[in-house]
């Protein structure tokens, strides 16, 4: 190569309040390469591509574009340097059609649109694609995997210099990821470079041209084509100077009766899986992000349609809805805080008293005095700070909010919480305390299921582990008979070693 | 995920044609129990004073298509009524009505500027800028009507005229039609204000300026009610202070009547035209079959909820959350 590379990262760094995520980067992205991203949840893979599409600025280093440094200010900005990115949840004009919506944007013709021309140049994209899709069909009625292509067919017309593919084939099928990947050899061949970023080690070997490995905000190391091997990656990835986590859940809240029984519990995403939780025990539920553990979340929370049995200490309940999860016992504490389990504008009394308002009551109305001190109470046992329950829920920090979320569930007195990605956003000191709320509800004789893609997490936290890889469970055995680097690798590969 | 969703024909054909078919049973109820209802004088007259109203609930099509709401399309043409009666006798017709036209696009561009990079609700924005011309206009007015000089027969013949037996507000109000139609299906105009109005976030990420498709449809939309406000300052011979506000439920009705037509969901061009045409048709009708005047605003009513809800029964989403 004796040009500049396409874009160069030199000595990146990122700091969010007083953490860094980033701590000196230098990397370099070829054009007309593949090149995989890997590294651990929190190693900084994200804010990096955050960076590289102008969601973020870096709060050091410099980013050349073919040698001549820009400011990438935002996702505009990003867009017309030629930097693009496709993440997880694919957005489309869903009242468009399948064409309109892969030249959105970039239709032909000056002021007058045609139609015609229109579906026939989406056509061919397609078909050069090798996706078999009608374009006329409606962006809205297209299957989850079938508008992730759609979303990649959109890249072709914007001229991208380099793309960035976020856990791609997390909603696709076996023979819809074959197709993916003959649209990246498409995009190679015209000197695209693209970032893939995957926690499956199979593709990254299939298709990458060279892999970096980032580690707790460093890269440490990029292997090429053939050098990419479970074990070095794996030995990239972990980070034995990292502190172990201080907190450890050694087992002793477990007691002898079944808090939730699943048999042969299915999605449309999921096989067939059953699995116990006892009370007082926490499930560590792992594996790739989008390869099934989620989906295993959503149908006990009676949000995703699903077939197969639960019961919840003996009794079998139905979870065809959250109401019916709700009252089986189930409390869902999801991922998505703000959208999903929050009233960002009401009060934290408003947001903690909502599932105990029945009892706060008198005469049918529920004065601010009791809801105060029931929320002051909950925070205080929380350490929520600033500890002032009539501010508004969303003036707090991620962790803050994690913690009022799982305060607002705590006195409902579920049989079941299940945590997804409790640390997901959530400020470095305040994980250790939002662990001990999750032992604490295990200890208080609740079955717990933590679903997380963070094996450090799950490890401290769990006294069994389940991983799920591609919809199906792969192995399911007590912590004591994991190691660190031997759960990377079941979950890397999605192959256990011994029978699950 | 509803790939491949199953329908029988029958529930194909009533989402697509299902407003059709209503209206047209409407009609032909109307032609039953009245002899004058289905003659071209009638249609005539239906077609006359629908032309401000249909102006106007063009005008808000845009709006809504952009997923916002215009509530001060009703002021809008009071206030271009009241700038081009005013200014008439200073500067002329013409330079009036390009005035008028002018003041019209400003206030669309503060509505479209302040819902967009001022971050408010077009709600609120509009319903402010709703309260604020309504109180210029009673101000610089004092409350009384501004006559137009019978001199000013070029200007009259805009409302009044006739080209044969179709009167030319009728055929402005036709070839305007024709234009924002169009402009909605044909151009970019259209389809980027509904990307926009759809996934603001795809359009965004396609590299698509949202900011100025939201402003130019708010813009249009103020645009089209100065045109209406200079059309019933011409047929009435004067501006009225008051009463503008009318127009503006009369085009929501029409807007998400319309909506529902040929099945789209979304509001269009078309389907806005339809909605005003059957609203003036049915008063036609009713009118003529004796129907008190209150009748007529219920059955009005009761149509547009069942319209829209069957649509939406028609269109069901997995989980409904949105309300409103």
């Amino acid at each position: 190569m004796s040009e500049a590379p396409l874009v160069e990262l030199r000595n990146l760094e990122k700091e969010f309040a007083g953490t860094k995520a980033l701590k000196g980067v230098s990397l370099s992205f070829a054009s007309g390469e593949v090149h995989g991203l890997l590294g651990e949840n929190g190693a900084g893979k994200s804010t990096l591509i955050k960076i590289l599409t102008g969601v973020y600025s870096p709060s050091a280093g410099e980013i050349r574009l073919e040698g001549v440094p820009v400011k990438i200010s935002s996702p505009p900005e990003a867009h017309r340097l030629g930097l693009g990115a496709v993440y997880q949840d694919a957005e489309l004009v869903s009242s468009f059609t399948v064409g309109q919506n892969i030249l959105l944007g970039n239709e032909p013709g000056r002021v007058a649109l045609n139609d015609r021309a229109i579906h026939d140049e989406a056509a061919r994209i397609l078909a050069k694609m090798g996706i078999d899709l009608d374009v006329r069909r409606p962006a809205g009625d297209l299957s989850a995997a079938e508008m992730q292509l759609v979303t990649l067919a959109t890249l072709f017309h914007r001229r991208y210099k380099l793309i960035v593919l976020d856990e791609p084939t997390a909603r696709l099928s076996a023979a819809e990821s074959e197709v993916l990947f003959r649209i990246i050899e498409g995009f190679k061949t015209q000197g695209i470079a693209i970032v893939y970023i995957s926690h499956r080690l199979r593709e990254v070997q299939e298709i990458c041209d060279r892999a970096t490995i980032l580690r707790g905000g460093l890269v440490s190391g990029t292997l090429n084509r053939g050098e990419v091997t479970e074990d070095r990656v794996t030995g990239l990835m972990v980070d034995r100077n990292r502190s172990e986590l201080s907190t450890f859940n050694n087992g002793e809240s477990v007691l002898p009766d079944v808090a939730l029984e699943v048999t042969a519990i299915s999605t449309a995403r999921l096989a067939p899986l059953s699995f116990k939780v006892h009370a007082g025990e926490v499930l560590g539920v792992t594996g790739p992000v989008g390869g099934g553990m989620e989906e295993l979340a959503r149908a006990l929370g009676g949000i995703t349609r699903h077939s197969g049995s639960a019961s919840v200490r003996g009794k079998t309940v139905a979870l065809a809805t959250p109401i019916q999860a709700r009252s089986a016992g189930i409390a869902l504490i999801p991922e998505d805080r703000r959208k999903q389990a929050l009233f960002p504008s009401l009060s934290v009394a408003e947001n903690i008293c909502l599932p105990v308002l029945h009892s706060l009551q008198r005469l049918l109305t529920v004065s601010p005095g009791p809801m105060r001190k029931y929320a002051d109470g909950v925070m205080e046992r929380l350490a929520v700070r600033p500890p002032n329950s009539s501010t508004q829920v969303r003036f707090f920090s991620g962790g803050n909010q994690q913690k009022l979320v799982i305060g607002k569930w705590m006195s409902a007195g579920a049989a079941v919480y299940i945590v997804v990605e409790p640390t997901n956003g959530v400020d470095v000191g305040a994980i250790k305390e939002i662990y001990d709320i999750i032992l604490g509800l295990a200890r208080g004789g609740a079955a717990v299921l933590l679903v997380s893609s963070s094996l450090r997490e799950t490890l401290a936290m769990a006294d069994r582990i389940m991983i799920i890889h591609d919809g199906v469970k792969v192995a399911e055995a007590p912590k004591k008979d994991w190691s660190y680097d031997e759960l990377l690798a079941v979950t890397l590969s999605g192959i256990s070693r011994r029978a699950a | 995920m509803s790939s491949g969703r199953k329908e029988s024909a029958a529930m194909r054909f009533l989402r697509r044609w299902g407003t059709i078919v209503v209206i047209v049973l409407a009609g032909l109820g109307f032609a039953l129990a009245s002899p004058y209802f289905a003659t071209v004088s009638n249609l005539n007259n239906v077609l006359f004073s629908m032309i401000v109203s249909a102006l106007v609930s063009m005008g808000l099509t845009w709006v809504v298509m952009a997923g916002s709401f215009d509530l001060s399309i009703g002021l809008t043409v009071t206030t271009s009524s009241i700038l081009v009666a005013f200014l008439m006798p200073v500067v002329g017709p013409w330079l009036a009505i390009v005035i008028a036209l002018a003041a019209a696009c400003v206030i669309g561009l503060v509505n479209g500027v302040l819902v967009t990079y001022g971050r408010l609700s077009g709600i609120v924005v509009t319903l402010g800028v709703m309260f604020v011309l309504d109180g210029i206009n009673v101000f610089i007015t004092g409350g009384y009507q501004v006559p137009i000089d019978y001199g000013e027969t070029a200007f009259l013949y805009l409302g009044q005229g006739k080209l044969g037996t179709i009167g030319v507000p009728v055929i402005i109000l036709l070839v305007i039609f024709a234009l924002a139609l169009i402009a909605a299906t044909r151009t970019r105009i259209g389809h980027y204000i509904a990307a926009v109005g759809d996934n603001p976030m795809a359009a965004f990420y396609s590299g698509i300026n949202v900011y100025r498709w939201v402003i130019l449809a708010f813009v249009l939309s103020a645009f089209m009610s100065g045109i209406a406000g200079i059309i019933v300052t011409s047929i009435s011979s004067s501006a009225q202070p008051v009463g503008g506000e009318g127009y503006l439920l009369e085009a929501f009705a029409a807007v998400f009547l319309g909506a529902t037509v040929l099945g789209k969901g979304k509001p269009h061009v078309l389907g806005t035209l339809v909605g005003v045409f059957f609203l003036y048709m049915v008063d036609s009708g009713m009118n003529m079959v004796g129907f008190p005047f209150a009748a007529r605003h219920i059955f009005q009513g009761l149509v547009l909820i069942v319209a829209v809800g069957a649509n939406a029964l028609l269109n069901r989403e997995e989980v409904h959350l949105k309300f409103i």
